[in-house]
């Protein structure tokens, strides 16, 4: 990750990235001394159960004493947790690791003299360069660093929170007089890659005033995520609230009525949580209908944690809705006869809703002829059914006279509905199911 | 139902003939099993190998048992040693442990009226241990939750004959397999089946300020403080209410080392190293032994950009105290931090590997220098 400098320089950068330490963790090969010198059946014979276990105390661990020469402890189990191998023993990051946006990069930077002899007036800068900018993290030329002995080091801790994807180069330059006294440069470059850490999928559904938005998360690093937050930002005009389901299993209280929440852990490598968000205009009126035609719905923000609350943070562009969400005219069934009987005629009681701000129709009512497949339902009497003009907002009912000609499962397809004074055809109706029998 | 509780024994117990005594020591237990257990102890795996291998071969063990005690030795100086396949080998040459031949009933004319297995525990504990080691997490999960079984069946029948010290034994026998299955799901960072494996054991009366603050870590680690603090709170609760008489396993020292590491890890997330190094130089006054503090210390000291003396406190604590804190983690924070403290590195790193490989016992994993 370093390029080597050109030159013999006194000194060097070195480079550690420092994320938060992680816990060891290591099942070891622990006994307990019963489990070892004798049976395991041993203590059903009264005799050993009773003399036995002076014996054995005595052999347990129970030495914590550093005057004690052994290597007990990696033998025998002093305590029963030992068994775990989780002690709390912290372990240094052992490598760069990947780095994401949304996290804050932070990282020990020691300069070494590794010559004999000293160097003074050392000045260090520490600058992170990306595709769009440089940003200064560390410039000594105020509070000079001033002279290195030989064998010595300066040593100082850069963060910066990452806020741009793609190819980042920290630079740590030195100046400083050598032994000769002659004035060095010495530049070091340390890169790295920024990468995305999550990746959100929305999809946007709407059931009448309801818009329901549905967003995926998912994991696209190498360690666990935990869920600290999602927050969803509603555009204005919108208001949000997050469903959720009712808990599979009802909060589990300890004996202390210590309540446990589960936590969210989305897994590494593809690990998804899902969230659900269900939506309503929050201003009535023309605002609303301009809400609606703007799609625009709002963004999430996410804040995260990974290693021991190593946290994240990120914010999503504009979640927009399906433009097609709102619909000038809907047509709504709100009553089918129990009993159709074949050839007989039967009455179908719609409502057509006029969602605009503006009075539509008068309409004009018809089953299309141009389907794929043969009609079996079919107007009776008249192919084609006026009806008067609806105020804005408003909705009208009306009754359709049917006839169905076939027996079982039919349906009532390709119902249009025709502006005469827009001359504009809706198609508002998804195809309704009857079942036709016989006399 | 029985909870985690010791059982005094009300019956006296049955007299001993103080010249028969078969009890008397550990050589009364199987042969030279004081030489053995010395050799563990010093990590002298080793010398474990010759000397099973000696005494098989002089033909040395003339009791079952002690075949299966030698057997357990030598399948555990293997794994030491990271002989992994030929550890498990020695252990399938047992066939089945459930075998008659391991039966103290099998062999009246040595055991009397002794009955019931003879295989040691450890051996069914390795047995389960050894598939992690050698790939097979599955089948090893596998194992440990058959061996769960096994005992919880052993816990009802030993009840059912009123075998009460057999109960006590194979209960702690419970703990110690539950603990090694937190440990694996641990490592693979399950972490939801960790917190329920331990809040089984704290909702069933097993109440040990240790495992309690585990489970604080665990929660630090998947970034529930509040829980943490909770957990953090009730140890320190159980410290003060812990009567003089108390039979916990801790003593008094590592009680209140205990509460200070909590405390310091809390600060320790927080970014509060400064207050994180005081919790620990507290446990380090108490017990320079207190290998967990002293590594912990060290590491704030660097997030403190204190290198110098992050690596001081590891090197002055493998002086003092080498038996403890020699271990392969402290190792490994030290050569990180002469990676990062020195450009020539690895003549420093060189002088600590010739000094780990006089000093360490056989089992110590020397790769972890990075020399």
């Amino acid at each position: 990750m370093s390029t080597t400098p050109q030159g013999i320089h006194s000194l060097a950068f070195r480079v550690m990235r420092l994320c938060k330490p992680s816990f060891h963790v290591e099942p070891p090969f622990r006994l307990d001394p019963s489990d070892l010198f004798v049976g395991e059946d041993i203590f059903d014979d009264p005799l050993a159960a009773s003399n036995l276990s002076s014996l054995l105390s005595s052999h347990v661990n129970k030495s914590t004493d550093s005057s004690d020469m052994t290597f007990a402890n990696r033998f025998l189990l002093h305590h029963p947790s030992d068994a775990m191998g989780f002690s709390g023993l912290l372990v240094l990051p052992q490598s760069f690791g990947a780095i994401y946006l949304g996290e804050t990069f932070c990282s020990y930077i020691s300069i070494n003299n590794s010559s004999n002899f000293e160097v003074k007036d050392v000045i260090i800068k520490a600058e992170i360069q990306t595709e769009r900018e440089r940003i200064l993290l560390l410039d000594t030329s105020k509070s000079p660093v001033g002279t290195i002995h030989a064998g010595g080091h300066y040593d100082f801790i850069v963060e910066h929170d990452v806020k741009e994807l793609g190819a980042y180069t920290m630079v740590c330059t030195a100046l400083y007089n050598d032994g000769d006294g002659e004035r060095k440069y010495l530049p070091q470059f340390f890169k790295f890659v920024v990468a995305n850490p999550l990746s959100v999928r929305t999809k946007v559904r709407t059931v009448k005033e309801t818009t329901y938005l549905e967003a995926c998360i998912e994991n696209h690093t190498k360690s666990n995520l935990y869920v600290d937050q999602v927050e969803f930002e509603p555009a204005p005009y919108w208001t949000a609230k997050i469903l959720k389901a009712d808990e599979l299993y009802p909060a589990d209280n300890l004996s202390t009525g210590e309540i446990v929440k589960p936590p969210i852990i989305v897994r590494s490598g593809g690990g998804i949580h899902n969230y659900l968000y269900q939506m309503k205009i929050s201003s009535p009126g023309s605002e609303q209908v301009k809400a609606k035609r703007s799609s625009i719905l709002g963004k999430l923000q996410i804040s995260w944690r990974t290693n021991l609350g190593e946290p994240g943070r990120l914010q999503t562009q504009q979640i927009l809705g399906t433009p097609s969400s709102c619909k000038e005219i809907e047509l709504q069934v709100l009553g089918i006869p129990s009993l159709i009987i074949l050839d007989k005629p039967f009455s179908v009681h719609l409502n057509l809703t006029n969602h605009t701000d503006r009075e539509l129709g008068p309409f004009e009512v018809w089953l299309s002829k141009n389907s794929a497949h043969e009609k079996f339902v079919m107007f009776n009497g008249l192919q084609t059914m006026a009806l008067p003009a609806v105020e804005a907002f408003g909705s009208t009912d009306f009754h359709l006279n049917l006839v169905a000609t076939k027996l079982g499962v039919q349906r009532i397809s390709g119902l249009i509905v025709f502006d005469t004074i827009e001359k504009k055809t809706f198609e508002p109706l998804a195809d309704v199911e009857i079942f036709v029998e016989s006399d | 139902s029985l909870g985690f509780v010791v059982v005094a024994l009300d019956e006296p117990s049955p007299t001993i003939d103080p010249l028969t005594n078969q009890f008397g020591s550990l050589n009364d237990l199987s042969h030279e099993l004081a030489s053995l257990q010395d050799l563990a102890m010093r990590g002298s795996w080793r010398s474990i190998l010759d000397k099973v291998s000696r005494a098989r071969s002089l033909d040395l063990l003339t009791k079952p048992d002690d075949h299966l005690i030698y057997l357990s030795y030598n399948v555990l100086a293997l794994t030491k040693l990271r002989r992994f396949s030929d550890a498990s080998n020695e252990l399938d040459s047992l066939h089945d442990f459930n075998s008659h031949h391991y039966k103290y009933e099998t062999y009246p004319k040595l055991y009397h009226t002794r009955s019931g297995s003879m295989v040691p525990f450890s051996l069914r504990f390795i047995h389960a241990q050894l598939p992690f080691k050698l790939g097979n997490r599955q089948e090893g999960l596998d194992c440990f939750y058959l061996l769960l079984n096994f005992i919880r069946q052993k816990i009802k029948d030993k009840g059912i004959h009123s075998l009460q010290e057999s109960v006590k034994i194979w209960r702690k026998r419970e703990v110690f397999v539950l603990h090694c299955l937190i440990g694996h799901h641990l490592g693979a960072k399950e972490f939801n089946v960790c917190l329920d494996l331990i809040r089984h054991l704290i909702n069933h009366d097993y109440l040990d300020p240790v495992l309690v603050s585990k489970l604080g870590y665990i929660q630090m680690q998947i970034g529930d403080f509040e829980g943490a603090k909770g957990s953090f709170h009730r140890v320190e609760t159980m410290l003060n209410e812990r009567k003089n008489d108390d039979s916990s396993a801790l003593s008094e020292v590592e009680f209140r080392n205990l509460v200070n590491r909590n405390k310091a890890l809390v600060f320790l997330v927080g970014k509060d190293y400064v207050s994180a190094v005081r919790e620990y130089e507290e446990c380090m006054e108490r017990d320079p032994a207190d290998v967990v503090a002293v590594n912990n210390k060290a590491l704030c000291l660097m997030y403190l950009r204190d290198l110098s003396d992050s690596i001081k406190v590891l090197e002055n604590s493998l002086e003092r105290v080498p038996t403890v804190a020699l271990n392969e983690t402290l190792a490994v924070n030290l050569c990180s931090m002469y990676e990062l403290a020195y450009v020539n590195h690895s003549e420093i790193k060189r002088t600590l590997s010739n000094w780990i490989a006089r000093v360490a016992p056989d089992d110590f994993d020397a790769s972890c220098t990075r020399v």
